[in-house]
């Protein structure tokens, strides 16, 4: 227990330390931006006076190092600026769309798990079988395929063709199918094949011709003791890719006009919302370093042998 | 390993061996278009919006797969946008390749204080997905193929960095590497001499397995119009204009689409196939 609670300290320090550094960037890119952020926010024809008067409220004039310390400070107390184009705060925005997108991400992954389970561990079971080869074709092509491209390639079958499925919007469940599947099968794709490599891999183990040995069934052995092991590998993948669903979530929210946070960073970007932007990806960084925290706690509640160091 | 012997293996590697044909063919297909295509990539003509694809009903003069929105030629766009993502696709995973290899060796080999801040900023730039990172860097520094470049070094480094970091810590205290110390080679001398070829394996698999990941991202790019700038065509950005007419002119959007996924597949397979040559483990 001691053990783990150092774990917990190191682990929370170093997320502290990375979150540092992407308030850096996220604040050292606004600045990076040509043009003068004051002049940004009016009208093309705003005179030289309006402008200043705009910088002083932002604290353009002050030095580097005092406007981060006084942009870190409102960070911290929750306050994560006004948007330009919206007039409303960032943090309300922000955390408005999330439960689209975190609804999305959610479907996403269960979609993966349901697709890729059965498949990987057929595969990896029986290598070289009529399933393992059609496992291995679909992990190349979903690994291939464009969210884009695979989007209205849905879009096209099932709204256009064949017209059973809504192709755009939000709200009741057969909107949420489509997005879900784009989001999820290529993520699916890259779990079956760990899952298949991992279940060969397990299978050639000794320990596991040891439980054959003994006696014991196959079901057994393969849900017991194989898949165990195989998982693991699998559950830092996925914990990995749950932060990168959420970009690709721009993507798809973008295909099927689902209002999350990735087509509000898409219109924030159109409209030089600095702000909004830099807010977005202070929060998308945030959500991944937590996710990730909670995925290596998993991690060794899974896997008793994992050194905590 | 023999020369015989790595010829053996590609031939033996049906992956490597599809990979390497489409892609061939890709290329040439893609960079040899001057010589037959007969229309004009960005030249718009209203009267010829949306034609249906005609194959070669009409010869090459024809439109062999239909027009757009704007009455331009889709194979014209499609040979000339793959030229693009090619070349983009080329420099988008050299550069990165090279600032990734630099910093990875450097932090593997001195360790210590240098090694912690790299894998720092690695993590940093880990924590930020890519898309959004993507998207933000362009829309500070405008649509711009050296932009689009900038931003594909910046998403890209970090997994060449913790590969070859993860080498170069493997064989830092061997005894060839200590034997060139004690002879009084320089730091960088044993860097470059003896220590980078050493990696160079586990990096072409790496090179050739992010090939695929890097069109796509640029297509991703282009598809929300901060990629390859206009009027220029890509894939990416051609999938978008044809959206809204996906259901009355759907060649619009299947054309670049399959083709983008024939060619991603192709390199997919391409570093698959370089993986089961290159790798050590793989005896057959």
């Amino acid at each position: 227990m001691q053990n783990f609670m150092q774990f917990m300290v190191k682990r929370l320090l170093s997320a502290v330390i990375v979150l540092f550094g992407v308030s850096i960037v996220a604040f050292g890119l606004m600045r990076l931006a040509p043009g003068n952020p004051a002049a940004l926010m009016l009208p093309d024809n705003a005179t030289v006076e309006q402008i200043a008067a705009v910088e002083a409220k932002m604290g353009l004039n002050k030095p580097l190092i005092q406007q981060y310390l006084i942009y870190i400070g409102d960070v911290l107390h929750g306050n994560l600026g006004t948007s330009i184009f919206f007039n409303r705060s960032c943090g309300e925005l922000i955390f408005g769309r999330l439960p689209a997108t975190g609804l999305l991400t959610f479907a996403a992954v269960v979609v993966s798990i349901l697709v890729s389970f059965p498949m990987g561990i057929i595969s990896g079971i029986k290598k070289g079988s009529a399933i393992d080869f059609f496992s291995m074709v679909f992990a190349l092509l979903g690994m291939s395929m464009s969210q884009v491209w695979l989007g209205l390639l849905f879009i096209l079958f099932f709204g256009v063709f064949m017209g059973v499925l809504p192709t755009q919007g939000y709200g009741s469940f057969r909107n949420l199918i489509l997005p879900a599947l784009t989001l999820g099968l290529p993520l699916a794709a890259l779990v079956t094949r760990m899952l298949r490599s991992g279940m060969y891999e397990v299978l050639e183990e000794d320990y596991i011709t040891a439980t054959k040995a003994r006696g014991i069934g196959n079901f057994k052995i393969y849900t017991r003791y194989a898949l165990k092991n195989a998982l693991l590998p699998t559950i830092t993948i996925i914990g990995m890719q749950i932060g990168q669903l959420l970009a690709g979530a721009i993507i798809v929210e973008q295909v099927f006009g689902w209002p999350g946070l990735g087509s509000l960073t898409v219109k924030a970007i159109n409209m030089r919302d600095f702000p909004l932007i830099q807010s977005i990806l202070l929060v998308t960084a945030s959500l991944f370093v937590i996710i990730n925290i909670l995925v290596d706690i998993i991690y060794v509640a899974v896997d008793p042998r994992m050194s905590l160091n | 390993m023999k020369k015989s012997e790595l010829l053996r293996r590609m031939k033996k590697s049906k992956f490597f061996v599809i990979g390497l044909v489409i892609a061939v063919f890709v290329t040439l297909a893609a960079f040899t278009s001057p010589l037959f295509v007969v229309h004009d990539p960005i030249q718009s003509d209203l009267r010829k919006r949306l034609i249906s694809p005609e194959f070669l009903a009409n010869g090459i003069n024809g439109y062999i797969l239909g027009t757009d929105a704007l009455g331009q030629d889709i194979f014209t766009r499609l040979v000339t946008g793959c030229r693009i993502s090619l070349l983009i696709a080329a420099a988008g995973v050299l550069i990165p390749a090279l600032i990734g290899t630099a910093l990875g060796a450097i932090a593997g080999f001195f360790g210590g204080t240098i090694d912690n801040v790299i894998m720092r900023i690695c993590d940093i730039q880990l924590s930020i997905p890519t898309m959004v990172l993507a998207i933000t860097v362009m829309a500070i520094f405008g649509n711009s193929v050296p932009n689009l470049l900038l931003v594909l070094a910046i998403v890209g480094w970090t997994s060449y960095t913790r590969v070859v970091r993860g080498s170069v810590m493997g064989i830092r205290n061997s005894e060839f590497i200590q034997a060139s110390r004690v002879l009084g080679a320089s730091n960088a001398r044993i860097l470059i001499t003896q220590v980078l070829p050493c990696v160079l394996t586990p990096l072409i698999i790496l090179m050739s397995q992010q090939i695929g990941f890097v069109i796509l991202t640029e297509a991703n790019l282009s598809f929300l119009g901060m990629g390859v700038p206009l009027p220029n065509p890509s894939l990416g950005s051609m999938i978008a204009d044809g959206r809204e007419y996906i259901a009355t002119a759907p060649w619009t959007v299947v054309v670049p689409g399959v083709t983008l996924m024939i060619i991603v597949l192709a390199f997919n397979f391409l570093g698959d196939g370089v993986r089961d040559i290159l790798d050590p483990k793989n005896k057959d």
